[in-house]
Order: structure tokens, then sequence, then C-alpha cells
């Protein structure tokens, strides 16, 4: 067995039977091996940033393993931001990329890049495979490294000669040391008894760790109103009453003040990030906090806990739970405040009852929201339509949220349904995407025609970007500077290019049809949805600034003001 | 400018044992780098499988954080600060 081939078997071994890739010179061992193995389906995107941002997408959605294949110098560079995008988001992923021959490394051989050396800041660990006896033990460790703990990508780089090579097959690994048990609690308990107004606070570390049920389990049986990072989205479920939604930038009035009042935070698997917390120093200005995550470097690394606990979430949130059973806590009235704040500062955008007027994005995804089956995978883009999928979507469940947090990787969204739809070929998958972010990747078009991938795309065409449009109004003096995209393509043309139907919206009384349209379609189908260049999403906290100094439609510059400034 | 007006930068001695293989010294030098400190020196000896580093390193920001972030790297066995270290510290 030579190292490709061992590299494939080690794929069975351990129950990867979907990746992602693009071939080339230096990895064509492992794609001539590929040619005589049945056990491993291998997509090919059209350009290897998708291969990458496609195995995020399927690892997110599944729980699993997300795996790219790339060939050496322009493949392994290409691939640099959908592997940055997996680290920011602590995405399992295991990278794989050919490099040239062992003699060659060194001498600017032809599509030779130092891998290694440029991919260290954006990886959980990487190797350079420098001895064919060496790939099991590396293969055997990467697999499990990028899955334990606070997972990530690992990179394994492998120089053409070595796939050739006969490898022994008997893999040894360092050990990795696993969690066992529950740490001690009794503090916890202690500070959440005494506490008036607790909030709970979690992100996406919950569905990492695989804790969605025993976090649901613990939010339901001890009702603490609860707020949700923008990966946390769909943790506490659509159904708790207690789920003030998102909190931060973007976040809801409800959300933003109940942090800013509450007297005890209990942030579960998150990391406290700029986006969600504003200026740190107005952040939960009265609050104790209790910070419990898998990863012990996040603790303390922004904000101070008075408690802090690392380890296994299942087991820490279960422990809570138990705890917390015969004795509910004594919250009624805060209960009470939280839910008066979600009626008067949630996310309630009213539909548009005018049918002809123009589409607005908050009405669209609520519309959206209905309408879907419950079990739908959203996969999004970056920018305004992000921000309204995380305000007015609906989710019940973490992994339905497929979006860039960390990177914030415009044209994430199409390649991350992709490998949502490999993840599970039944379900419902759409990408919510922005004119700006579908041109980014609009290539895997001819992907999801080749699969016939079941993808419903919906492109919210504003004619411009956005976000960095409305940044731009609000705090650069509407000097509105390189954000115009009136010059787009015809979408709907542009999907019957790839053999993809497609359907264009313009007005309020066409948006149930269109989604109703798309969603009945036994195949990939596109909804292009026209809104207005001058829609913004409220409310807004200026980079920087406490979310306390939330901003508000009613505080948008009038057009007159914003001729004066101009 | 006086040099005395200006702030002072604490300075910290760390000692790091890490597995050798390709690119170990680079990764620690990036975590340290991205993480707010700077290198004035380093001393590295062949131990073995491993390596013993010895770094003295300048930054303001809190040296647990950068501690616990080189901890984290899969080929580092051991991070120790050096007692007594954060009481020594330079005109920046």
């Amino acid at each position: 067995m030579n190292g490709a081939q061992h590299i494939l078997e080690a794929f069975h071994r351990h129950n990867i039977s979907t990746v992602f890739g693009y071939p080339g010179g230096c990895i064509m061992p492992l794609y001539d091996a590929l040619v005589d193995d049945v056990g491993v389906e291998h997509v090919l995107c059209r350009h290897e940033q998708a291969c990458a941002l496609a195995a995020d997408g399927y690892a997110r959605a599944s729980g699993k393993l997300g795996v790219c294949i790339a060939t050496s110098g322009p493949g392994a560079t290409n691939l640099i931001t959908g592997v940055a995008n997996a680290h920011r988001d602590s995405i399992p992923m295991l990278v794989v990329t050919g490099q040239v021959p062992s003699g060659l490394i060194g001498t600017d051989a032809f599509q030779e890049t130092d891998v290694l050396g440029m991919t260290l800041g954006i990886v959980k660990h990487s190797y350079l495979v420098e001895d064919a006896d060496s790939l099991p033990a590396i293969m055997e460790e990467a697999i499990k490294l990028a899955q334990s703990g606070r997972p990530g990508p690992v990179w394994i780089d492998i120089p053409k000669d070595l796939l050739l090579t006969e490898v022994a097959d008997t893999p040894s690994t360092r050990s990795t040391p696993q969690e066992t048990g529950c740490p001690d609690l009794s503090e916890a308990l202690s500070m959440l008894r005494s506490a008036r107004k607790p909030l709970l606070y979690s992100g996406g570390g919950i569905s990492l760790a695989h804790a969605e049920d025993s976090f649901r389990a613990f939010a339901e049986s001890c009702a603490l109103p609860a707020v949700v990072t923008l990966k946390g989205i769909g943790n506490p479920g659509k159904h708790n009453p207690y789920n003030l939604g998102m909190l931060g930038m973007h976040g809801s009035r409800a959300a933003n003040k109940a942090v800013d009042e509450c007297d005890l935070l209990l942030v579960i698997g998150a990391r406290l990030d700029d986006r969600a917390t504003g200026k740190l120093d107005g952040f939960a200005p009265n609050a104790r906090i209790i910070h419990i995550d898998a990863d012990a470097a996040e603790i303390n690394k922004l904000r101070s806990a008075d408690l802090a606990i690392r380890g296994d979430l299942n087991a820490i949130l279960s422990g809570l739970t138990e705890a917390l059973q015969d004795e509910p806590l004594a919250i009624s009235n805060w209960q009470k405040q939280c839910r008066t704040w979600h009626t008067t500062g949630g996310f309630h955008a009213a539909d548009n009852e005018e049918p002809l007027a123009p589409i607005t994005g908050p009405a669209f995804i609520r519309q959206l929201s209905r309408v879907a089956p419950d079990d739908t995978v959203i996969a999004c883009d970056v920018g305004q339509h992000q921000m309204w999928v995380a305000q007015h979507y609906a989710f019940d469940h973490p992994r339905h949220h497929l979006t860039s947090g960390g990177l914030g990787t415009m044209g994430f969204g199409l390649p991350a349904a992709i490998g949502a739809q490999f993840a599970d070929r039944n379900s419902t998958v759409i990408n919510v995407t922005g004119d700006g972010s579908f041109m980014m990747n609009a290539q895997e078009l001819a992907t999801i025609r080749r699969y016939n991938l079941p993808v419903k795309l919906i492109v919210m065409d504003n004619q411009c970007l956005g976000m960095v449009r409305q940044q731009q109004e609000l705090f650069y003096n509407n000097r509105e500077s390189q954000i115009n995209l009136d010059d787009n393509p015809d979408f709907v043309a542009m999907a019957r290019a790839f053999d993809i139907p497609a359907l264009h919206i313009e007005r309020t009384d066409q948006i149930r049809r269109g989604i109703e349209t798309i969603l009945a379609y036994n195949g990939p189908m596109l909804l292009h949805v026209a809104i207005s260049r001058e829609e913004n999403v409220w409310p807004i906290v200026k980079p920087g600034a406490s979310n306390r100094e939330m901003i508000d439609e009613t505080r948008r510059p009038s057009k007159a003001s914003k001729e004066q400034v101009a | 400018m006086n040099p005395q007006s200006q702030p002072s930068t604490p300075s910290y001695t760390i000692n790091c044992r890490m597995i050798q293989e390709a690119a170990a010294l680079e990764r620690l030098c990036q975590v340290v780098r991205i993480r707010g400190f700077r290198i004035a020196t380093m001393a590295v000896e062949t131990a073995g499988e491993h390596l013993n580093i010895a770094l003295t390193l300048e930054g303001t920001r809190p040296i647990a954080m950068l501690q616990s972030q080189l901890e984290k790297l899969h080929t580092v066995a051991e991070v120790a600060l050096a007692s007594g270290s954060v009481a020594r510290s330079r005109s920046a």
C-alpha cells in the first residue's frame, strides 16, 4: 500500500465517506488511488476555496469531520480562506494537500509554496510529512485532533514522492488527553441560587461539543432568560419563551438590555467576542460572570470571570440541570421583566400589507421562516441578509443555521450549502445570499448542477454592498465608496446558463408564491429577490461603542441632513 | 524625549518544552507575536525528541493569556513562567 492508498484506507477506517477536492500535479497519486476506491465519494468543486467551504458546511450541518483536498501551490493557497474560516469558527476539518517532491522542496520548484509556513496561524495543527513511515501515525493523530477538545482544521502537506512510497501500516499516535467526569459545580450553583437576575449567554461551543440536547434540557428546566451569539442561534429553541435572541452589534434591544441589567451572566460555549459584547468596559456592568468553556485559553481572555469552569459541556450542563431540578430558581420577576422586554424590544418586523410595495429584507426572511420546513438548513453569506436571517428566522437547532461568524467570509454560503446537502441528501437546504457574496463563489452553480443537488438559492439583490454602504451612511458621513454593484449580471439568466431554473420577484405580494415555488421544485432553483438599495439593518451598534448605544431607524440621518453632509 | 516619562514594558521569562518537528519554532514565535509580545532573547536546545526553549518576552498584555495560548499548541509539552519575571521591566 502506498501513501495515497493509505490515506484512503484511513478515511474508510474513520467512516469518512465524503470529501471535497480539486486535483492537480502533486496530488495526482491520491486521485489515481481514488479511481480504484469506491468507498469515498469525492465531490469536485470548481475552486479550491469552495472545496474548503463545502467541507466546512458539511461539518457544521452533520457534526462530522469535513475533509478537503488540493494540490500544491495555488491549490493550497486557494484553500486558505476556507481553512481560516473553519479555524475562526472551530470547525473540525482535515486538509490534505500535495507538495512538490521531497528533493525539490526549497528549490522554488513549479507550484511550490511553503504551505506549512503560510498556514501556521489558521490551523489547530499542521504537518509536513517528511518520511513515508510517519504517514500512518500522522493521519490517525490529525483525524482525532481535528475533532477533539475545541475542534479545528488540521492540515497535512504531503510531498508527491511520499504519496507513491510504500508505507508500513502500523499507526501509533501520541496520546490525546480526554475529558473525564464533571468538575465541581457547587460554587456555580451557589452563585445561580443567590442571583436575582441571572442570564444565560450561549454560543457556538454548544454544538461544537455536541451538547445541544443537554443545553436545551438545562435552559428549559431552569427557565433562565437566554441570549445567544450569532453562532449560538438555535441553542434555546424557537419555542422557548425566555429566548431573547441574538445580542450584540445587530442584536435585539431586549437581548442587549437584559445583558445590561443582569446580575449574573452564565456564559457557556462562547468567547465574548467584540461583535457580541461591544465595548468591553460597558458590557454587563452589573454582572458577576461564570464562564464555562472547553478551551482554557478563552477564559479570562477578554473579560475576567468570577468563576471559570473548563471541561466537557455535556457533563457540566447535565450536572447543573440535575442539581437545580429539585429546587427551581426563584426569578419570576426577572423572567417577567425579560418577557416584557422581548415583547417591546425583540425582533418584530411587521409584514408589509401593501401588495405592490417593494420587498423588505426582514419581511422576506420572516415569510421564509414561516413557509420553510422546520428542519431546513439555511446557509448564509455575509452582509445585511446574514443579519436579517439572524434576527428574523426562527431556528430550532443550531446546526440549521450555517453562518461565517468569526471570519465573516463573503462567498461562504453557496459552497456551505453544497456541503450541507451532501451531509443529508434529503434535507431542505437554502442558501440565502446577497448579490455581493453570491458573485464570490458563483462558479459553484456548476457543482450544484453536476450533482443535481436540490439546493435552493435566494439572492437578495440590492445592487450594492449593503452592509458597507450602511456603515458609510451612518459612520462615514454618507460618503459612499466602492459599494455600487448596479452592473450585476442578470442572475436569472446566469442561473439558467447553468441549467438551473430561476424566478424573479420584487413586490410584497410575490414573496409567498416565490418561496413556495422554489421549495416545491424537485431540484435546484434560484429565487432572485430585488430589494431596496437604501434598506439598513436595525438596530446597529457603532463598532467600538457600547451595546447600550444602539442606533435604530428613528435615529437615521434624514435625507435632508445627508444632503447637507454631502 | 525623557526616557523616564515613557511607560515601562513588562518583561517575562518563559521556559517552553515542545516536540521537535517541522516549523516548531515558527509556530511558537508566531503565537508570541500575534498575542502581542516581542521576543527579546531566545535560546534553544535539542533534547532528544524535544526542544527546550528559553524566551525573554516583552509586552503589555497579561502574560497568562500568552501562556494559555502556548499551552494550547499541540506539540507544546510544558510552559513555565519563571518566578519574579513580572517584576522586571524596561523602558519602552
